[in-house]
């Protein structure tokens, strides 16, 4: 790959390729930068975290049949405990699994999180919850399980 | 880190990293700055609008703040920007419906439905990301000295005599020499390693 060979380029090719490189650093938005600083606040310590262990939104089926219409599907999940979501437009059902009254939290960056209680069967609902960043914080028993980030 | 002293993106990962584990916003700050043109030209190159894009950015920073302690090697860092933000890239077209059709029966990996033309915008991503790195790692003097022959409107020789306190009759040379050492820094020998 002859345009990776740094020492084939000119003196001058360089510094126009270093150019564009610090100019691309000018390009970010402040909107993005104050957004990525401010992301640190969220920084916890002790919180379990639960991982993703499925999105409907990034299964290669997705990509074969239009996603639009059918309602999205995550699953979250830590040591034994499972989270199932679905997001069908600005409703957003789920369940705990085993999780009858367990404590479920919507939180977003920049709004106030929304807590709500899951039903004796574990089921949930929140509404109105428009596109954007959000992450769900579920308590039972003494327990508490934190998703990861996703965007809706 | 001392007050007067603040970290910034200049800093090896190898500080800036424990140094954000351990709660420090500055050395955060410097982590932001390093590689948000390298994640916000990651989602460009997936041609999302300005908001999903903005969503994605956040979703990433995010995401690092929760991985930071759990990052066994600082230098794993760029790895793990860039392919978290590709798949966030990737997750949100396929929530938005936006993904290319693929032939079912073919085996398709997550790459297939990235557009042709993101591959080669991506490695140009990278390979500018490579550049700053290897900026970042030259002495001040020679960093300032580049970056005050590139600043946009241009800056003359005069002046740059004047700030760097350096004759202008070795700006020349010492241009040269910096080009030269940004030739050998590691970001750079290691692409070619890599690629080799």
């Amino acid at each position: 790959m002859s345009d990776l060979n740094w020492d084939a380029m000119s003196d001058d090719e360089l510094i126009a390729a270093l150019g564009e490189a610090v100019a691309e650093d000018a390009s970010v938005s402040t909107q993005r930068r104050d957004a990525a600083r401010a992301a640190f606040t969220w920084r916890t310590i002790d919180d379990e975290l639960a991982e993703l262990l499925h999105d409907s939104a990034f299964d290669a089926g997705a990509a074969v049949r239009s996603s639009a219409g059918t309602p999205r599907a995550l699953t979250f999940g830590r040591s034994g405990i499972t989270v199932e979501v679905e997001v069908d437009g600005d409703q957003v059902l789920g369940e705990v699994v085993d999780g009858a009254g367990a404590a479920v939290t919507l939180q977003r960056p920049e709004l106030d999180d929304v807590a709500v209680e899951a039903d004796a069967a574990g089921f949930f609902r929140f509404s109105g919850v428009g596109a954007g960043l959000v992450r769900f914080v579920v308590e039972l028993d003494g327990w508490s399980l934190t998703t990861p980030w996703v965007t809706l | 880190m001392r007050d007067h002293a603040p970290v910034d993106a200049s800093h090896p990962l190898a500080t800036l990293v424990p140094a954000a584990v351990g709660g420090d916003q500055h050395a955060w700050d410097a982590i932001v700055d390093r590689f948000l043109p390298l994640v916000g030209a990651i989602i460009r190159a997936h041609r999302l609008s300005e908001a999903d894009g903005d969503d994605v950015s956040q979703t990433v920073w995010l995401r690092l703040v929760e991985h930071l302690g759990a990052l066994r090697e600082p230098d794993a860092l760029p790895g793990w920007i860039r392919t978290t933000t590709r798949n966030e890239c990737l997750r949100l077209l396929g929530a938005r419906g936006k993904v290319r059709a693929v032939d079912p029966q073919a085996e398709h990996g997550l790459d297939a439905v990235v557009p042709d033309a993101a591959g080669e915008e991506l490695l140009a991503a990278e390979r500018r990301q490579l550049l700053r790195e290897a900026l970042a790692e030259l002495p001040a003097g020679r960093r300032e000295l580049l970056l005050l022959l590139l600043a946009d409107p241009p800056v003359g020789y005069e002046q740059i005599s004047a700030r760097l306190g350096i004759p202008i009759g070795s700006i020349g040379p010492t241009r040269a020499r910096a080009l030269e050492q940004l030739r050998r820094t590691r970001a750079l020998r290691e692409l070619e390693g890599e690629r080799a």
